[in-house]
């Protein structure tokens, strides 16, 4: 009996261990120790073990884990069912560039500008989809006979987020600070020689020479309007009186604005919650709107769009915006200060194929004013593709197939390496020789920006009436031109905005002629979103993004 | 002139033996296709590489285009090829710093003076750390991205690899009988090192140099990737990649012929090396071993026996006792 407690005590532990000991031990028992097997008490306890193998424990775990699991996943299935449900109450927004904080004076970025005007702050004057001066928080404005006067009548009861009231005191706070502080944009109010309130709806400013300009610059930072009194961190948070609030924002992740309760206006939000998410990476942004992350994806590069577009659900459209891609040529250049060089580049190169690689959507540009600017004329005529054209004028400058025209090409990575070859090979077909560079965007910004040290250098300035940049001779371009100066001038001081279009056109068309640069296209930004998405804005939302009006119909 | 044609008889020899290895034979043909097609893109590619068509980008592939146009209207043949020249040089560059840089540093570690030897080793471990990716981003600050960055960081970092991986067997040879027998003959250090120590560690170095030569191409796309490998307009496979990569979505076959062509180059140097250690050593080789009795009469007679026994104090046997007693 001893010899059966022992015996069968040893047993024990080793079924205690793991299965795979027990199971050898008992099919080795069951071969070669047959003694043992007809012990009847040991046999009851065998089999007492036998009656719960340890495939049933690994039955349990995993029946457990299954429970588990998909106790997990039906729960995860309610909620989002019950968040599709709620879609009209919220809709997310993918982007692309993030704004590094939120500090519209002191932060620099079209990026800013993008998310916050229009959205949580408001100007005296706004911009629509056409890049046109519409009324925001002034209802009306006159301007006098000399242009040097302006008065603007604001709306009645307005305020802001934090219940402060709004009147012309704030704006002539608000305006006077950017010029003291000289706060980003400030040179927009360069000519402004007063503003002071007259009441409390009306507000007049007084300027020390007539600016033509001055109306559209009031639309951006410039004519912002911030509450005096609201204390803040302005680097994580915003105080307007536009229709939304921000109300989380997390650098490089997401911006969360919510409707604003106390809004004024008449563009009340129709989404209660708007989620920005920044998206630097194409494919990342693609699954995002594939998965439903977010309805809406601005920018999507547009060659990459069909892998969305066929979708029946996703809607992919491209709007109208003022970036121009601009091969600039250094105009004081050791070769590119010959204007027949110049001149020959611009006809050696095909834009209608650059568009075409790039996926269609952007447009031809002829100078340096976009459809959307005042001033446009259609001068893609002056420079055609000629490849001829280009070696007749390239063979004048003295260059030939023995000693070819060599150039150096540097610009910043961020547009690719695809239009640096393609305009290599555009120029080899003429015969110059471009070395192209593609560098850190800080690296360009050394070389070319500040110390003009290129031949040929790729910008995409997205800026709206920006044609200042032609009259400036300092500015990277080298361009100096007394008469396109002297037009400029003209047209920022006339007192009318059909002289002053005019003025503009005539510069342009002379700069264009000129060719220190070729507009090798249009930008035009193409967004992506769902079918259920309406109100999205198309054109210029890289600048101008609006939000009031979206909502997900879901 | 007996020595050159028992080089070429042991080249051929070896060879042979590695063609009839599966392995052996896979390296061989695609590293054999990639000269074939290094050398024929000197002098021809199908479309010309400056020659781009912004009309067809993207292309599928085509009688005209047979893998197609990249995302500039680029023929995709035609720079992979010129790719394959590109990757060829900045593999037999960095395979030749490396060597280079790992024996010196080898050298060093194996000194007599003792801490010079031991602060060799201190610092190769430290340096060890440094990841080549950081190395070729700071080399690339300065210099811009070019070949020779890829070859300075990869030749550098795999050097240090190789040194550090190479001691062991190095130490022994350098404490073992022969050598000592050849100090106090008065044979000089830079001998003993280049005629003992290097022909015993060979088949160490055969091995980490073929890994080298297999690492620096994934470093080469990896690099150009991120936009401090090969300068753009250069081509190389990294290129090819890095440029349809973000297109992976939309055309993922672009995608698959430069990354299918990187793998099977890698996978063959890799099995290269690996062959070659085997079919090299007149150990594991009997046929070799055969030449070496029959053709080696001219060579010394210690080199001779050096095959059939184990002990001895050649130079070539040594290769048997590290091997017998790394193993």
């Amino acid at each position: 009996m001893a010899e059966n407690l022992r015996s069968g005590d040893a047993q024990g532990t080793s079924t205690e261990t793991t299965g795979s000991i027990h199971d050898e031990r008992q099919t080795s028992e069951q071969s070669a120790d047959l003694p043992g097997s007809t012990d009847d008490s040991l046999n009851s306890y065998q089999k007492r073990h036998r009656s719960t193998p340890p495939w049933v424990w690994i039955v349990a775990v995993i029946a457990a884990v299954a429970i588990a699991a998909g106790g997990v996943f039906a729960y995860r299935h309610a909620n989002s069912s019950s968040s599709v449900a709620e879609t009209s109450q919220s809709i997310s927004i993918g982007l692309k560039l993030a704004p590094t904080n939120l500090d519209i004076r002191n932060e620099a970025g079209a990026a800013l500008d993008q998310v916050l005007i229009g959205n949580v702050y408001e100007g005296l004057v706004a911009r629509n989809s056409e890049n046109a001066v519409v009324p925001a928080l002034a209802k009306s404005w006159t301007i006098s006979k000399d242009a040097k006067t302006y008065t603007f009548t604001l709306h009645a009861g307005e305020r802001f987020s934090n219940g402060d009231a709004l009147d012309s005191k704030d704006v002539v706070w608000s305006l006077n600070s950017l010029i003291d502080n000289d706060y980003v944009n400030a040179q927009a109010l360069a000519n402004v020689e007063s503003v002071s309130a007259d009441g409390t709806t009306t507000v007049v400013l007084k300027l020390k020479a007539p600016d033509a300009a001055l109306l559209w610059n009031l639309t951006g930072r410039a004519g912002l309007v911030l509450d005096e009194e609201a204390h803040y961190d302005a680097k994580t948070q915003a105080i307007g009186s536009g229709p939304y609030l921000v109300d989380s924002f997390k650098q490089n992740e997401s911006l969360t604005l919510k409707a604003n309760p106390r809004y004024w206006g008449s563009h009340q939000a129709k989404t209660h919650t708007v989620v920005l998410r920044y998206i630097t990476d194409d494919n990342a942004a693609i699954n995002a709107l594939k998965s439903n992350n977010v309805q809406v994806l601005a920018p999507i590069t547009a060659n990459l769009s069909s892998s969305v577009s066929n979708d029946g659900d996703v809607v992919v459209k491209a709007g109208n915006d003022t970036d121009k891609f601009v091969l600039a040529f250094n105009s004081t250049g050791p070769k590119t200060a010959d204007k027949r060089v110049r001149q020959a580049i611009r006809y050696a190169i095909d834009n209608k194929a650059l568009i075409s690689s790039r996926g269609g959507a952007d447009e031809l540009l002829g100078g340096p004013i976009p459809s959307l600017d005042p001033g446009y004329e259609d001068l893609t005529k002056l420079y055609p593709f000629n490849q001829n054209k280009a070696k007749e004028l390239l063979s004048e400058a003295g260059y030939s197939t023995s000693k070819p025209l060599k150039l150096d090409f540097e610009y910043a990575n961020i547009y690719g390496t695809e239009i640096g070859d393609q305009l290599r090979s555009q120029l080899k077909a003429v015969g110059i020789d471009l070395n192209v560079k593609v560098v850190e965007f800080s690296a360009w910004l050394n070389d070319v920006y500040t110390n003009k040290n290129y031949d040929l250098s790729l910008v995409d300035h997205n800026e709206s009436h920006d044609f200042n940049a032609w009259a400036n001779p300092e500015y990277y371009f080298n361009y100096d031109n007394k008469q396109v100066q002297e037009l400029y001038a003209k047209a920022v001081s006339s007192t009318s905005d059909a002289a002053y279009e005019s003025y503009l056109k005539q510069a342009a068309r002379l700069v264009s002629e000129d060719a220190p640069a070729d507009w090798l296209f249009n930008y035009r930004v193409t967004t992506a979103y769902r079918k259920s998405v309406t109100g999205f804005p198309l054109n210029l939302n890289q600048s101008l993004l609006p939000l009031w009006n979206v909502q997900n119909k879901a | 002139m007996t020595s050159v044609r028992y080089a070429f008889t042991v080249m051929r020899v070896v060879l042979r033996s590695m063609w009839r290895r599966a392995e052996g034979r896979f390296s061989l043909l695609v590293l054999g296709l990639w000269l074939l097609v290094s050398l024929v893109s000197m002098f021809w590619t199908p479309w010309s590489l400056w020659w781009t068509d912004g009309y067809h980008v993207w292309q599928k592939p085509s009688m005209l285009h047979i893998l197609g146009t990249d995302g500039s209207g680029a023929d995709m043949v035609s720079w992979l090829m010129a790719g394959s020249r590109t990757n060829l040089l900045i593999c037999v560059l960095t395979i030749v710093v490396t060597a280079i840089f790992g024996l010196l540093l080898l050298a060093a570690m194996l000194v007599r003076a003792t801490m010079l030897a031991q602060m060799s080793v201190v610092v190769i471990d430290a340096l060890i750390s440094l990841p080549t990716v950081l190395l070729a981003l700071i080399l690339a600050v300065p210099f811009g991205p070019s070949v020779a960055v890829i070859v300075a960081a990869c030749g550098f970092g795999y050097g240090l690899n190789l040194a550090r991986i190479a001691r062991p067997q190095a130490l022994l040879v350098a404490r073992s009988g022969y050598v000592e027998a050849a100090m106090s003959n008065g044979a000089r250090a830079s001998r003993v090192f280049l005629g003992h120590v290097v022909p015993n560690i060979r088949p160490v170095l055969v091995v980490q140099l073929s890994m080298s030569a297999g690492t620096v191409i994934l470093a080469e796309s990896g690099l150009t990737y991120l936009g401090i490998g090969v300068q753009s307009g250069v081509p190389s496979w990294g290129h090819s990649l890095a440029t349809s990569v973000s297109f992976i979505n939309v055309y993922p076959l672009t995608v698959l012929w430069s990354g299918l062509i990187i793998t099977c180059v890698v996978l063959a140097l890799n099995l290269f090396g690996d062959a070659l250690r085997d079919c090299a050593d007149p150990l594991s080789n009997a046929e070799l071993r055969s030449i070496r009795q029959d053709g080696g009469a001219g060579q010394s007679s210690g080199e001779q026996q050096s095959s059939s026994e184990q002990q001895s104090s050649s130079a070539v046997l040594g290769q048997g006792v590290t091997r017998g007693s790394g193993q």
